[in-house]
This record gives structure tokens, sequence and C-alpha cells, in this order.
């Protein structure tokens, strides 16, 4: 038998992922109503964002284009959770069922296999909205471009990816303990909206909590203070890759963890 | 030839609370420390070849599915020891994948919205099955069900029947050594059940595919099995060829007789002429369970013809589910 690398497991996600689309597209009612979905609900999201703008016109010193800014840096961030980790909001209801079985008999990785059967295509539709919003917020700030700067973004979109998608797999594996493990994940994805704002517009209490226990605050801010105030970026911003990758890590171990903990209901 | 599994004193024990009742109950279990262990398998060993087909049997809660879990790698023993194919399926599950394959009763493991043949290709991909290989289980495949009509429907338009058809295939794909079986055919119509068989028996005889059978069908047994394992409470209660299950209890067989007169009076003259068997009636008939090793069915009858008017005769051999439901019930002596 052949080692399984890492070209191994992007070559069968490729062919699952040109397979799921395949037959999404055979729904074909169903796409289009959950993209108008999508779309409406980005819509309303940035009419409610701009109606509050129009009354306070900045937050705690940070202007109009600089919140849209981190408006469209978090739903891009929020991308690759959408649609790659999307699986995880059904992981209770398998482990429920008893069906999280049928994952744990073939010789791939147990996490691989069960997050690459599903993938969400909604999620381009928010990706194309946050990167227009970003890019329109970049010019009006006249923040100016170089390669450097294009690195230094697509490195913080990255780390804050990863910390949105640590945040969902721990709140997820919750169900190999709980059985009512749904308010968890429901919690922490209500969580991620607070990552829109800048965190010194919180309590104390709350900026820590957001810093350290859910680190949310890595998700937009500490990232985007590196485009946006490179004249005063906290130690906290550079640590957030590492933050990212180690958040990752833990969670991928809790939720291994979970699985192998997991025994199935009787057949 | 060397066992392909090996299960030596194999224990599985699980902790579960102990539950009180009602609200106030419930309330207490919240806080309540108070665990029992359940033993769902229990000292178990046997050793299995290469090529064999072995129905593990046993009533519901048995502790078959426990056992398949743990061979499966799912879950770990509590004491013992389990190889499989060499391995330890629970310290190396990803290597003992690729060995076995596995069938889950109603749940299939095929990718619901994409028609076989895709679910095929990826299983190809995954399992590393080399081009060869199969394209040769494929032909095998074609020449023994009619696969078809199947190949280009997506999973989930199938029929219960044609879903398990499926996973069985795809469960045989990677040529494994081993394949579990949990309940194939439950559920399904008496041709379909054939088909499976069939199936399973003709895989099983071509690839040398040793296949473990749970089920609570004994045409399944009858169809495929020579060796049983019967399990119960977790503990083991028989393993051994079929054949030497049936003659367990004697050689029995029910001689049904209808005579002329009052069925009931009849009966009631007939035990005290047989009274080492066991006589029962109803209104049709009038049964006596004949151990052959004491008297042959052809005596009693021609014992009874004296005495009696005989209308009309059956002769029933005993089933095998017969001799599971005794051993269920009454146990091993």
């Amino acid at each position: 038998m052949k080692r399984k690398n890492l070209s191994f497991y992007f070559r069968i996600y490729c062919k699952i992922l040109a397979q799921d689309l395949k037959s999404k597209m055979s729904y074909r009612a169903d796409f289009i109503i959950s993209t108008i979905g999508m779309i409406c609900t980005n819509i309303s999201g940035f009419i409610s964002f701009w109606i509050m703008f129009r009354n306070f016109p900045s937050i705690d010193g940070w202007n109009y284009y600089e919140i849209l800014f981190l408006y469209g840096f978090s739903l891009i961030s929020l991308t690759p959770v959408q649609c790659f980790f999307d699986n995880n909001w059904s992981l209770r209801q398998n482990v429920y069922t008893g069906d999280f079985i049928k994952y744990c008999f073939r010789p791939i990785n147990l996490f691989f296999y069960y997050q690459s059967e599903v993938f969400d295509v909604k999620g381009l539709g928010q990706l194309a909205f946050g990167i227009g919003t970003l890019v329109y917020a970049w010019i009006k700030l006249g923040l100016g471009f170089s390669v450097l700067m294009l690195l230094k973004l697509i490195i913080f979109l990255l780390t804050a990816s990863l910390i949105m998608i640590a945040l969902q797999n721990a709140a997820a594996a919750t169900c190999f303990w709980i059985q009512n493990s749904f308010y968890v994940l429901d919690l922490a994805y209500r969580f991620r909206d607070y990552a829109k704002y800048p965190v010194t517009i919180f309590s104390k209490a709350f900026r820590f909590i957001f810093t350290f226990v859910m680190p949310i605050a890595f998700i937009a801010y500490y990232p985007s203070l590196v485009i946006l105030r490179p004249d005063q970026i906290p130690i906290l911003s550079w640590l957030s890759p590492v933050i990212g990758v180690l958040f990752f890590w833990i969670s991928y171990k809790i939720w291994m963890y979970g699985a192998t903990r997991y025994s199935g209901t009787g057949s | 030839m060397a066992a392909i599994i090996e299960i030596q004193n194999v224990t599985k024990e699980f902790k579960t609370l102990n539950r009180h009742e009602g609200l106030k109950g419930s309330l207490k279990d919240l806080f309540s420390r108070d665990y029992k262990i359940v033993r769902a398998v229990d000292n178990v060993s046997m050793s299995i070849e290469q090529g064999e087909i072995v129905g593990y049997l046993g009533p519901n809660g048995a502790g078959k599915s426990t056992t398949i879990k743990m061979m499966t790698g799912v879950l770990e023993p509590t004491s013992g020891e389990i190889l499989v194919g060499g391995n330890a399926p629970y310290k190396n599950r990803s290597k003992n994948a690729q060995e076995i394959g596995v069938v889950f009763g109603q749940r299939t493991q095929l990718w619901w919205a994409l028609p076989l043949i895709e679910s095929f290709r990826l299983l190809k991909d995954i399992y590393q099955i080399p081009d060869k290989d199969y394209n040769e289980m494929l032909e095998l495949y074609k020449s023994l069900v009619d696969i078809e009509p199947l190949l280009h429907k997506p999973v989930r338009q199938m029929s219960l029947g044609q879903r398990t058809l499926s996973d069985i295939l795809a469960a045989f794909l990677h040529n494994p050594k081993i394949v579990f079986l949990d309940e194939p055919t439950i559920g399904l119509d008496v041709s379909m059940k054939a088909k499976i068989r069939t199936l399973i028996h003709e895989l099983n005889r071509q690839k040398n595919t040793t296949v473990i059978l749970t089920t609570h069908d004994m045409g399944d047994v009858d169809a495929l099995c020579r060796r049983i394992v019967i399990i119960d409470k977790g503990k083991m209660l028989y393993d051994n060829d079929i054949e030497h299950l049936k003659g367990f209890f004697g050689s029995y067989r029910t001689l049904k007789i209808r005579v002329d007169g009052d069925m009931n009076a009849e009966a009631e003259v007939i035990k005290t002429e047989v009274p080492d068997f066991k006589v029962s009636s109803d209104d049709e008939w009038i049964s006596i369970l004949v151990d052959e090793d004491k008297s042959k069915v052809l005596d009693v009858l021609g014992l009874l013809q004296k005495s009696h008017k005989i209308r009309d005769m059956q002769l029933e051999e005993i089933s095998t589910e017969d001799v599971i439901k005794k051993i269920y019930e009454e146990g091993v002596q």
C-alpha cells in the first residue's frame, strides 16, 4: 500500500468535490433558491450596517470605511468554514442516530473523510460579496497597493479562517460528549457576528474573552490592524498566524479524540 | 491454514449510569456518580480461517454488534486480544480498514447523491485499487448480478434491495480479506434475499473472502454458513458446524397425524401409547415429537395405526430456526 500523503488527500478531495458539485447542480431549484437566500442575507446584513453608520459616523475612532474593511475582511475569512466544514452542522445528528459509524470504516483520515462529504456552494456568494466590500473600502481608504501588503493580507486572511474553523470544530465536537450540543454550535456561530467590530468597543471583560477564550478578535480585528494601522500594531496581531495554527491543531485533536470515544448505537 | 481472525478472551465493559425514575430521580441523576458496569461481551474466544463463512448469531442485545465493532476497530476491548490479519484493529484502524469491508444493515455507506459507478470510482481512489483489479472486479460483478441498471442510478433513488446489493458490492470492491455483513437481508423480499445470498456465496467462493454474517434470518444461515457461533448475554454459547447443531438436541422429527373421531380424546389415548414423546394437539393435527434415537418414526406410525384410523399424515424435520430458538430460550446444557 502506498503512503497517503497530502497530494493523495488533495486528489481525493478534488474528486469528491467534483462529484458533489455535479450532484448539486441536479437539484436546480434548490441551488437557485439557496443562492438567492445567501444574497439576501448579505444585503440585509449590509443594510443594517449602513443604517447604523448613518447615525454614528464613527465607532471608537474607527470611521465608516475602516469598519467596512473589517466587515469585508470577516466575510472573506468566514468563507472556508462555510464552504469546506459545513458538515460539522450535521455531526450531532450523525452521532445521535448512529450513522457516524460509517465514517470509521475507511482507510483514510476520519476528520478529512467526514468533512470532505459536503461542500457548500453558498459560501462562494459570500466570498464575492466580501471581496467587493474589501476592495471598495481599500480604495476609499486610499491604502495604496504593494505586493507585500497583498501577501500580508492573504496570510492574515488564512489565519482568520483557521481560527473560525477551529472554533466551529471544537463546538461541533462537543456532541461526542453531550446530547444537546446544538446550542454550543449555535453560540459559536452567533459569536462570530462580533468579529465584525473592533474589539476595543467592548468592555474589558469581553475583550479578554474574545481574545483568549473564544478568540474571535483574531478573525478580523487583530489581523486588520496590520493593514489599517501599521503604526500601532499590537504584538497580538503578529501572533495571530501562530495562534490560528495552534487553535486549529487543538480543535482537530479534540474532534478526533471525541470520534475515537464514540461507540455508536446498537443496531 | 493460518487464522485470519484470532480472538482471545475478549471482554468489553460499558459504564452506565444507574438511572432513577421520575422527575426527582432525573434530578438526582444529574449529580449521581452511581455507575454500574455492564459486560456486553464476556470472555469470548474464537479463531476464524481465511475463506470461511461464519454465522454470528444471538438474540437482540446479545453483544454481536459490540464484537463486530471491536473487530472493525471502532471499539477497544476492555481486556483480551483481537488480531485481524495480524493487526490489532483498534490500534491501527486505518490499516485494518484496508483489509476489511463492512455492510451495516440498512445504513448505506455510499455517497447518497452519487450514481453507484461514481461511488465505485471514489472507492477505487480511496482504497488505491489498481486499474486491473478494479476492472476484473467489475467484470465479476457483471457476471454475477445485473448491475447495469444500478450503475448510473443515484443511491438515493434506489429501493432498499438495490441499495443493499450496492452496499455489498462496494464492500467487496477492494477485494478485502474479510467482509462483515450485519443483517444484510433485513427487510428484503424473498427474491432479493435469494439474489443476495447467491451473490455472497459466489464472492466468497471465487475470491476466498472470509465472511462474518450476523442475521436473525435462518434462511441466510442455511443458505450460506457451515459454521455458526452463538452468543447470548455476552457469553459464547456455541461454536461449531451447523450439522452438529442439529444433532445437538437428539435427532428429532415431528410426526403429525389426523385421525377419525374426537381429536382431543384421541390425543389423550396416544399420550399413553407413546409415553416417551411429547404429544400436542389442535383441531387439525395431533403432533408427536419423535426422538429417532429412541424409536423410528415409521415404528411409531405402525404402532398408532393398530389402534387409530389415520386419515392423513405429515412429517416435519426440525429446522435450524427451531434449534436456535430452543438455544435462545433454554441455553445449551
